[in-house]
């Protein structure tokens, strides 16, 4: 398996960690796991998952009470049923039912909407899944299945590319020795083939009649999430064969390079391995949700408040004033005391006052997300044409918290980088090629470039390979001997496959990908590897075919970091050709070839800088004695009982010295478009990235480099690649040691002491310089255990940019869960396959790249769409416009409900406390859905502060949402003092005038309606007024909404009190003849205007003067054009930093060894195209036994095989 | 997630303003500049506007005479309801040093009558008072019925509690001879609640309209006998009536009781001289430890409001213009030394 070598046992247990191994399923649990193969009756008493996959939550039946009872569990929606309940008691209601009504059911209808849509979607893709065909063997005969009806115990074939349906256990394929190829990206991320091999006993079985009789018995382990381990046994035919993870196909996989496969279904559905790593989904929230939660609870208390002091009121009043005045107002049957009428009007003011929690809040909110997504889904910028992808958000409930991200968590492969290996540079013999210059022969930036160089010449040529230097060419055709050799050396030295299935067609299987492009320049380059036996390599140089004889593949591992081959030409001269790693090659290089190495290493220093990876290639001649005697001694090591491995490195190691030095290869691992710039723009916004990956630690590093996560101006880059506790902790405590040291020496001088890890946290905050942190799997396995992870996330969050390599899918979400658990910080994952779906469920946002083959991660995700540039549009754009306009949205919400509601309690304290209202109950129930919904609304979807070139322009824009500075609790009791200052005014300057004041013609003006139309009237013009203040982005739609709901509020004003409605209706239409009445007087007018003038220039003035005296960024951009030349030009400079010093060397990162094994033994080469091939002599069953043996070395679980490794 | 090609044309998102977030907009920027003129433009008209309503209010003659005190005797009778057939009259002289020129209206005001009192307002039903169905008192809880059960009309707690003083204003011509103003008792409320709230129930003669209800408890006559004199004036339409039932805001207030016929003596308004006002008094206000009195006012043009509105917008004018000092100040102070808030 792909996980790496040496993996302690300890990982094992670390990477399943009881939150999320602890899964059961509900019927108890299970032991173990027998399956019968072609049995379904005796599968079928053990009830096992079936293979098919449900995510949707409900059916058409289940939909409406499901549905609604999870909607009452939303503490706001209960709050309102609770309302509309103590509404129906007459002897406390206050308003009448219609006023809670209408917008709870207003409200509930749209969430309702919204789930369905949402799980129609959920049922579409659990469809498509479980509608996927497979063909089955059922009695006898292939039958073609859809995957959900596929049972454990069945066999089914796969067929080349198909993805494995679910947890199989193979057992027989079209190659030799029941060997298959699969890919397993969707499952953890890696992108190169992996093998998998049925056990003899089985790799028999290839066709359906002897596969139909087949009725082997499986005894294994229960589901679990480990996707490296896998311990079982097959009883068959009274014998019992040991099973391990190498002979499982997992579902997510897809079948490579082979033909065909049967499989045994061992897990179905839920228990499949992927499906158990994926985590559980969790229901996001935002942290706005939750502060607005913890809000209306505080408001609600505030509620409670007013309505106690209010209930006092009322029972002293009752008990002073009411008791005399029963003349004219006896008390009602159920009341006997004052202070059972307090009671009540507690009651009723908690009825009166509810509108402080309003309830069209949660449905603005929501609204306001879903505009947001739709901007996202529309967004032409994020749309990628190459793969005509949209931006996508699929979930509409997390927008603004894409405006705080302080984390950010990256996958890799497919993520940063586009898994395409590129040929881009080499040097040979001191000259190195592959730079671009123009006519003028300066270097030519990207996007300048001439016509890539023709290979038309060669007709084996690929056509999709580029190359723009053609110098290179130029030198190949004029027969330089060092150019020929270099590439034949790459034509010779792999262990690539070839397919020719039509005469020039070549098809090259390569092992990794970066092998694969170095066999490709050299293939047009005129040095074609056409074919390979086990004995020979067949190779095209230049037209013409020469075979050379293989002699012996010193295959490559990871302590050796090289490989190479010895042959022998067609003139039957010796030679070994090598290429690897430039750390170890340099060394092994002939003295002779010091010159050469100088210019060499300084080429290799230049493509490091330049973010590619590098190998050196070199060769060495061998004399024909020397090399029968060094091939006795290798095969007298290979056949050693003990050590066999050391030994035969020592051997390996002989041969491989004293080499002439050839070149050198530049592969560029193509980042997607705009990595580096992303990162760089996205590190200002001061963002952290942390990359986690499943490759290995030099990949990881190199990646780093190139799209500038790292770079060499960092102080120091830590490694951490302990393999104990001890050794994790000692080596964390170093770094930390490192970064407090230098930050002591830089800073002022303050002494620190290490007493508190609370201070430890505080002193690494203010770390000077710029560290970088790169840990690995199995380190970080130790360090995110209970005791170091407060240790590990403190040194980890000091760095500004941390890799963790090696890591499973389940590490992935530890890790974000770590940051998420201490930092409060919000987090985003994001990454591309189902190695990356527990992350991006376990994140804050969890984002997926799209249009890649698997879909999975874009499942999971909450955002999709499909380079990772856009993120910064994402979040910097999109995200920073939504956590701005949320906010603003909410103080203005907050704000004119407490403007609109606290009126009710100062004129409760001139009411006798009686519960009544200020307005008209039609005003009540209309005010926040009607008259004020609308503008506020366009201002929630449509706001900008500053256009949107300004904030990639200024990535400390997006500052204020990290910090969140736009809407805190802070903020929140600033609009509700606004909210409460304007109340205040609308209460008592109405009644100021009103209290003398008559009509012009002596009638009376001071009546209760009239107050109440004068005191909504402002209301409304005020609240509009401040809307107006707050909107900054006037689009016609802001205009339409604003002006339209006044000139609702006014028309429906004066039909409510129209004659038309009284003479229908003369007990609900009571302010007949108000409107016209009221508001034709002078002093109603006056005293609007001077209520709107009152509440609103303290707020002006009050901008103003935070304007001047502490204006912040967004103001500054708005307002200036000076500094944001500066900026710019700060910007554009940091954009490309050339990189020199550190060499970043690996050879083939992704490359597995056991390669080499494989062809000489011709073991995974058809017989079609074995023909000629004189058989290798040694014994085929030691081939496996080896390649076995390292394989369950690899594999982390000490049960992985039968056969235990002897290495140390 | 396979789709065709020409669907995957029609992923392209469209290229319009609003799906791209491009809507032309005007850009709200509150500038130094607009929000200083504005403050100084709002201080002009605030303080304009005051100080036109502190002149105008001081053209406002205004008299009242509380007679709560004064009329002791009979608030002190009016305390026991057993005692409210018995009338009971007080006369209240008083000086006027002034003409008060032009209309003079005479209003009633309650201290700590709780008109507004959610009970209470509700008390009432609107279609019995349009006269469509004149035993329609659903909503008049507490005073629905009378006790031997007929629907009381007008029903419910504010009709039952109607102000039912009668104050007739005299003016003494010489000391020997007084005669009584003329007060027109007409046109005293809104035109909508005359014409379109109040209806009498159509019959040929208004007593049988009303025939099978009760009187409200507290009332010494049914409802088509409130004015004896206008028998127009009776029934639901009575004005009194009307303007009684148009609730007060607030537990102190006044209603418009008499407009002044400016007839005879009185067509330049009230000559200075000696007055008295001779009042029946009928609505006890002690018990509840209310207040009444009786008002004498002109107006003006914006009514008869008070000092309060004028005084309101003057101070409002000075405290906005002295912001915008002091804002003035700050902005050429931070213009000098940063050049960051330039404008274009």
């Amino acid at each position: 398996m792909t996980v790496p070598k040496e993996m302690p046992e300890k990982w094992a247990r670390a990477g399943a960690p009881h939150s999320w191994s602890r899964k059961k399923p509900s019927w108890g649990t299970e032991e173990e796991r027998r399956a019968r193969a072609n049995d379904r009756e005796y599968n079928e008493k053990f009830q096992y998952a079936s293979n098919c996959i449900k995510t949707s939550k409900y059916n058409i039946l289940t939909f409406l009470p499901v549905n609604l009872f999870e909607q009452f569990q939303e503490v706001a929606n209960t709050y309102f049923l609770f309302l509309l309940i103590l509404q129906l008691i007459p002897q406390i209601s206050s308003l009448s039912w219609f006023t809670t009504i209408v917008p709870l059911v207003l409200v509930l209808t749209i969430t309702a909407v919204k789930d369905a849509t949402d799980d129609y979607f959920r049922h579409k893709s659990d469809n498509q899944v479980n509608n996927r065909q497979s063909q089955v063997l059922i009695n006898g005969v292939l039958q073609q299945e859809q995957w959900m009806n596929v049972c454990v115990g069945d066999i089914i074939k796969l067929e080349n590319n198909q993805f494995v349906a679910a947890d199989l256990l193979l057992l027989s394929s079209s190659e030799p020795h029941g060997l298959c190829y699969i890919e397993t990206a969707e499952l953890d991320g890696e992108t190169n083939m992996k093998v998998r091999q049925a056990i003899p006993v089985t790799s028999e079985l290839g066709d359906i009649s002897k596969l139909a009789k087949f009725d082997g018995e499986v005894i294994c382990e229960p589901p679990n999430n480990k996707l490296d381990k896998f311990s079982g046994t097959l009883y068959w035919k009274e014998n019992k064969f040991p099973l391990s993870n190498q002979n499982m196909l997992l579902r997510g996989c897809v079948l490579r390079n082979t033909e065909w496969c049967f499989g045994l279904v061992i897990f179905a559905g839920p228990d499949t391995k992927l499906m158990q790593n994926s985590g559980r989904t969790k229901f996001k929230r935002t942290s706005i949700d939750r502060l607005m939660n913890t809000l209306v609870l505080w408001i609600f208390g505030f509620l409670v408040c007013m309505g106690v002091i209010l209930a006092i009121g009322n029972a002293i009043w009752e008990h002073e004033v009411g008791t005399r005045f029963q003349v004219y107002l006896p008390w009602d049957e159920a009341v006997d005391s004052a202070f059972f009428s307090g009671f009540l009007s507690f009651w009723s003011y908690i009825i009166i006052l509810n509108t402080v929690v309003p309830i069209s809040l949660y449905v603005s909110v929501e609204v306001i997300r879903l505009g947001h997504s739709y901007f996202i889904n529309w967004d032409k910028k994020m749309f990628c044409m190459k793969k005509r992808t949209p931006a996508e958000a699929r979930t509409t409930t997390l927008n603004e918290e894409l405006g705080q991200v302080e984390y950010i968590f990256s996958d890799k492969t497919g993520t940063l980088t586009q898994n395409i290996m590129v040929f881009n540079k080499c040097s040979i013999h001191g000259r190195s090629y592959g730079d671009v210059f123009d006519v003028l022969g300066h270097k030519a930036e990207l996007g300048e470039r001439p016509e890539p160089v023709d290979f038309s010449f060669n007709p084996l040529a690929d056509k999709k390979f580029l190359f723009w230097d053609p110098s290179l060419l130029e030198a190949v055709k004029m027969g330089d001997h060092h150019t020929h050799e270099f590439f034949r050396l790459l034509s010779l030295c792999h262990t690539v496959m070839s397919e020719e299935k039509n005469e020039g067609e070549l098809y090259y299987k390569a092992q990794s990908p970066d092998e694969g492009a170095l066999v490709t320049a050299a293939r047009n380059f005129g040095f074609v590897f056409r074919s390979r036996t086990p004995k020979t390599i067949t190779v095209h140089e230049l037209g013409t075919a020469i075979t050379y004889q293989l002699l012996a593949i010193l295959d490559f591992n990871n302590i050796r970091k090289r490989m190479s081959v010895i042959v022998r030409n067609p003139e039957g001269k010796i030679r070994l050709y090598c290429k690897g790693a430039d750390t170890i090659l340099l060394e092994r290089l002939h003295h002779s070839t010091q010159e050469l190495l100088n210019t060499t290493t300084d080429h290799l220093n230049e493509y490091a800088g330049e973010g590619l990876r590098t190998l050196v290639l070199a060769y060495k001649d061998l004399d024909e004695e020397y090399y029968e005697e060094w091939a006795e001694r290798r095969l007298q090591a290979s056949l050693a009982q003990d050590s066999r491995e050391d030994r035969l490195a020592s051997v390996y190691e002989e041969v491989e010295s004293d080499m002439m030095l050839l070149g050198a290869t530049a592969i560029e691992d193509k980042l997607q478009q705009g990595v580096p710039e992303t990162i760089a723009l996205l590190t200002l916004a001061n963002i952290k990235i942390w990359v986690l990956t499943g490759d290995k630690q030099e990949t990881a590093v190199n990646i780093g480099y190139s799209c500038k996560m790292l770079t060499d101006d960092m102080t120091e880059v830590f490694i951490v690649t302990g393999h104990t506790v001890l050794e994790v902790r000692e080596e964390l405590r170093k770094a930390r040691e490192k970064m407090m040291d230098s930050s002591r020496t830089v800073g002022n001088g303050f002494t620190y002491q290490e007493k508190l890890s609370s201070k430890l946290a505080s002193v690494l905050d203010a770390v000077a310089g710029e560290y970088a942190l790169v840990i690995n799997g199995h380190s970080l396995a130790h360090a995110l255990e209970a005791d170091m992870e407060l240790e590990f996330l403190e040194t980890a969050c000091a760095c500004k940019a941390v890799i963790c390599c090696r890591v499973t899918p389940l590490q992935k979400a530890q890790v974000v869960e770590l940051v998420k658990k201490y930092k409060k910080a919000v987090t985003l994952a994001i990454g591309d396959g189902a190695n990356d779906v527990s992350m991006i469920k376990t994140a804050h946002i969890g984002v997926g790249i799209s249009g890649q083959e698997g879909i999975q991660a874009v499942l999971a995700s909450d955002y999709s769409f499909s380079q990772f540039k856009f993120l910064q549009r994402l979040l910097l754009v999109h995200g920073r416009w939504s956590y701005l306009r949320m906010c603003k949205f909410l103080c203005y919400f907050f704000y004119k409900n407490f403007a609109f509601t606290m009126v009710h309690f100062w004129f409760g304290f001139f009411c006798g406390f009686s519960a009544q209202t200020v307005y008209d109950q039609y005003f009540i129930t209309l005010y926040n859905i009607v008259y004020t919904s609308l503008p506020v609304l366009a201002m929630g979807v449509f706001d900008q502060d500053v256009p949107e070139q300004r904030s990639m322009e200024y990535p400390k824009l997006y500052e204020p949402g990290q910090l969140n500075l736009l809407f805190n609790k802070r903020e929140f009791f600033i609009c509700i003092a606004q909210g409460i200052y304007t109340s205040v005014l609308m209460f008592f300057i109405p009644y100021g005038v009103f209290a003398e004041a008559t009509r012009d013609d002596g009638t009376q003006l001071a009546d209760y309606q009239s107050f109440a139309v004068t005191v909504a009237t402002s209301l409304v013009i005020v609240v509009s007024v401040q809307i107006g203040l707050d909107t900054g982005y006037w689009t016609a739609i802001n205009h339409f909404f604003i002006w339209g709901s006044l000139a609702v509020y006014f028309a429906i004003l004066f039909a409510m009190h129209s004659n038309g409605l009284f003479d229908m209706f003369p007990n609900q239409f009571r302010f007949v003849g108000n409107a016209q009445n009221t508001l034709a007087q002078p002093t109603v007018w006056l005293t609007i205007v001077l209520t709107t003038v009152v509440c609103i220039m303290p707020v002006v003035a009050f901008r103003f003067l935070r304007l001047h005296l502490k204006p912040d960024l967004s103001d500054t951009v708005r307002y200036t054009q000076l500094v944001r030349k500066k900026q710019k030009a700060q910007h554009r400079c940091m954009r490309r930093v050339g990189r020199t010093g550190s060499r970043r060397s690996g050879y083939a990162f992704s490359h597995q060894e056991g390669f080499g094994e494989l062809i000489m033994s011709g073991k995974n080469m058809r017989v079609s195209s074995l023909a000629l091939s004189s058989f290798t002599t040694r014994s085929s069953s030691s081939w496996i036994e080896s390649l076995r043996r390292k394989k369950s070395d690899s594999a982390s679980s000490p049960s992985g095989g039968a056969d235990k490794p002897l290495k140390g | 997630m396979k789709r065709g090609s020409h669907d995957c044309q029609s992923r392209l998102p469209d290229n319009t303003a609003l799906k791209q977030q491009q809507l032309p907009a005007y850009r709200l920027q509150l500038t130094a500049t607009i929000i200083l003129s504005g403050f100084f433009i709002t201080g002009v008209f605030c303080l304009g506007v005051g100080v036109i309503l502190l002149l105008s209010a001081k053209n406002i003659k205004e008299v009242e005479i509380n007679y709560t005190e004064k009329c002791s005797d009979c608030a002190k009778l009016r305390e026991n309801t057993a005692n409210f057939d018995k009338e009971c009259t007080c006369s209240i002289p008083f000086y006027l040093p002034e003409a008060m020129k032009g209309d003079v209206y005479m209003f009633y005001k309650l201290y700590g009558f709780y008109q507004n009192l959610y009970q209470y307002v509700l008390s009432r039903s609107n279609s019995q008072l349009m006269g469509i169905d004149i035993k329609d008192v659903s909503n008049c809880a507490p005073f629905k019925n009378s006790h031997n059960g007929i629907p009381i009309a007008p029903c419910g707690a504010i009709a039952n509690s109607i102000f039912n003083d009668t104050i007739v204003l005299s003016y003494n011509l010489n000391s020997s001879m007084s005669i009584k103003v003329p007060m027109l008792r007409s046109g005293i409320s809104w035109w909508t609640d005359k014409y379109v709230k109040f209806w009498n129930p159509s019959s040929q003669n208004l007593s049988s309209a009303f025939a099978g209800t009760a009187k409200p408890p507290s009332w010494p006559k049914p409802v088509y006998e409130l004015d004896e004199e206008d028998p127009e004036n009776n029934g639901f339409i009575n004005e009194d009536f009307i303007v009684w039932m148009r609730t007060a805001a607030f537990p102190t207030f006044k209603k418009l009781y008499r407009r002044l016929s400016r007839i005879q003596h009185f067509t330049e308004g009230l000559p200075a001289g000696s007055y008295s006002f001779g009042i029946t008094y009928n609505f006890p206000v002690t018990k509840f430890q209310g207040e009444k009195s009786v008002v004498l006012s002109t107006l003006t043009w914006s009514g008869g409001s008070s000092l309060f509105l004028g005084l309101a917008y003057t101070v409002t004018g000075a405290l906005t213009w002295l912001a915008f000092f002091a804002m003035m100040a700050i902005h050429l102070r931070l213009k000098g030394r940063k050049t960051l808030f330039h404008q274009e």
